[in-house]
């Protein structure tokens, strides 16, 4: 071992300005190591596989009506697809506690929330490429049915491209999501049921609770038009849950509120998701800074 | 340097670690040595900023820890081999590190090479043995060229080869002008590397001192072991010359405040037949012993009196 004293000395040379971990540099780092996991690239093929797939299934099933339109099977495919994104930003988030590796993260940069940040950024790089090719795999899933039925489709007319983009975002969005809820929670399982659970089941339970028919109305007023427009407490709800929301980022525009909601649309769906997953961010990063990591 | 200064860290109502101080300095290995449970892993991980001291204060190089501009290159770490994600490769750990500071690829290699990691680098870590983990946790440290390194039990899980290479190694390190801190619950590793050693029992310093000045403290230090056909006799002999006498099994009597050449004269004296006359120097692990008795914490129910 007589070269480790020499190899030492050269390099304590060599790095006479020493710089710090600046926010690029942790970028680069957050990178290689989301990139240099095989689970992150096994999620991200499974979700593009399953979104070509069911919307290719849910396609041909509707594609004997005679009304079949076949963009609105579009969104379709995301319905199961959308855990992928979820699971991916879960394992990032909770990955690095559950192994113990931020140990080895948090010594290299101590003050912390610079490294979430990287992280959040990495992820979204990530799960964008991934969404992009999801979302492209949904629009192949398509053709089959399209070409049987002899119909040309314009991807670029009427709600689509809006619909195309909401689906992207959507699925970063999950992502994203996932990551803060894993961060937060520490530990893999308990924050994938908790995003599994506000994201699919919660909107499912109070959309459910929402029915007149739950809540106990007489079937009389069912039947008058003023009582479906009235807007709900439980179906306000359905649109502020994450959940909720996140799903209008994919319902075009001109389908109207669903029954009992405000009417948020889109983009106000997109906006509502997009506060959730900040303040759960921000919640992340303050119990980052101001608790012990053991 | 490593200063520690009356550091405490409370978890509730337990005391991991209480009023702690004590200094490791430049050009030399510093011990740290407790009985599990001790508090070491606490202190170190309250040193690097894991952790936030309850009281008290802990500085690298006269900063806090997490003011340092560039931590990779002022403090080496190593605390644990979990803190090494098992999916990764020994390679991408070590880059993904060497990143957060720009530091390149081929210094990734040279510590690689260093710590006899090339065979395995490119393997998942989560496949390695304890040994090779801790040669990666090792080649992490240096990977900043730093000043001060403070390594968490690393001769743990290490063959016999392993164990002779991390002493050169820490050796090295000090010679080279570095400040080494390196815990352990082993005494006579600790023994045959350390300059000074610094021992702690349920988070509270019991000794800070040179290795030669610790066994000096072992009770068996300075003793005569004499082993005899006439042990009463000798006894009362050695007593007379104001000796103090503690009987032994099989005829043998350990003598204090006598020299060697005392006994025998007076075994003569008495005309007792010696077997066996010698002195005493008391050992490092003997010495950790007594002052670590009272203090270890887990400690099986059957061996509570041999023990002592």
């Amino acid at each position: 071992m007589s070269a480790t004293s020499t190899t030492l000395g050269t390099a304590r040379a060599a790095a006479a300005t020493r710089p710090g971990p600046t926010f690029a540099r942790l970028m680069t780092a957050e990178w290689t190591k989301l990139t240099s996991l095989r689970s992150p690239w096994w999620v991200a093929g499974v979700t593009v596989a399953v979104a070509a797939l069911i919307t290719y299934l849910s396609a041909q099933a509707s594609s004997g009506d005679p009304g079949f339109q076949p963009l609105d099977s579009l969104p379709s495919g995301l319905i199961l697809a959308q855990v992928g994104p979820l699971v991916l930003g879960v394992l990032a988030g909770a990955g690095e506690f559950r192994t113990g590796a931020f140990r080895t993260t948090f010594t290299l940069a101590p003050r912390r929330w610079p490294v979430l940040a990287a992280q959040a950024l990495s992820l979204t790089a990530f799960a964008l490429a991934t969404a992009v090719l999801a979302t492209a795999a949904c629009v192949v899933g398509l053709m089959p049915a399209v070409a049987s039925r002899d119909i040309t489709v314009d991807l670029t007319a009427g709600d689509t491209p809006g619909v195309l983009l909401g689906m992207v975002l959507l699925l970063v969005g999950l992502a994203l999501f996932g990551f803060a809820v894993g961060v937060l929670l520490r530990r893999t399982v308990p924050a994938m049921l908790t995003a599994l659970f506000l994201v699919l089941i919660l909107p499912i339970v109070l959309m459910m609770a929402s029915e007149p028919m739950v809540g106990g109305a007489d079937t009389a007023s069912l039947s008058s038009p003023d009582q479906v427009e009235q807007v709900g407490v439980l179906g306000t709800l359905v649109v502020a849950s994450p959940g909720g929301a996140a799903q209008l980022m994919t319902t075009p525009a001109s389908f109207g509120p669903m029954p009992g909601s405000p009417d948020l649309g889109p983009v106000g769906g997109g906006l509502v998701f997009g506060a959730w997953i900040l303040v759960l961010l921000v919640a992340a990063a303050v119990r980052l800074r101001t608790r012990d990591v053991r | 340097m490593i200063e520690v200064e009356a550091l405490t860290k409370r978890y509730g109502s337990t005391t991991a670690v209480d009023g702690l101080t004590f200094t490791a300095r430049p050009g030399t290995v510093t011990g740290f040595l407790g009985p599990n449970g001790a508090g070491k892993s606490t202190t170190m991980r309250m040193v690097v900023g894991l952790e936030r001291p309850t009281s008290g204060s802990a500085t690298v190089a006269g900063q806090r820890y997490a003011d340092l501009p560039a931590p990779l290159h002022a403090v080496g770490v190593m605390l644990d081999t979990r803190s090494v994600h098992p999916g990764r490769t020994a390679y991408k750990h070590l880059l993904a590190m060497a990143q957060t500071h720009g530091i390149g690829k081929a210094r990734v290699r040279e510590v690689i090479a260093q710590t006899g990691l090339e065979p395995a680098a490119h393997r998942r870590a989560g496949t390695f043995s304890l040994g090779m983990g801790q040669r990666l946790g090792i080649a992490g440290a240096l990977l900043g060229d730093p000043a001060t390194l403070i390594l968490d039990e690393p001769v743990n899980g290490l063959d016999p080869d392993g164990v002779l290479w991390i002493r050169r190694l820490v050796r090295d390190l000090a010679a080279e002008g570095r400040t080494v801190l390196l815990s352990s619950h082993l005494m006579h590793e600790l023994a045959l590397c350390a300059d000074r050693v610094v021992i702690i029992g349920r988070g509270r310093l019991l000794a800070d001192a040179t290795v030669q000045e610790i066994v000096a403290r072992s009770e068996r230090a300075g003793t005569v072991r004499v082993r005899t056909t006439e042990p009463e006799a000798l006894a009362r002999e050695l007593l007379a010359a104001g000796a103090q006498v503690a009987p032994q099994d099989g005829g043998a009597l350990q003598v204090r405040g006598v020299s060697v050449d005392d006994v025998g004269t007076a075994a003569g004296r008495c005309g007792a037949t010696v077997l066996e006359l010698g002195s005493e120097s008391g050992s490092l692990e003997e010495a950790y012993l007594q002052l670590t008795g009272d203090a270890v914490e887990y400690r099986a129910a059957g061996t509570q009196g041999g023990a002592r």
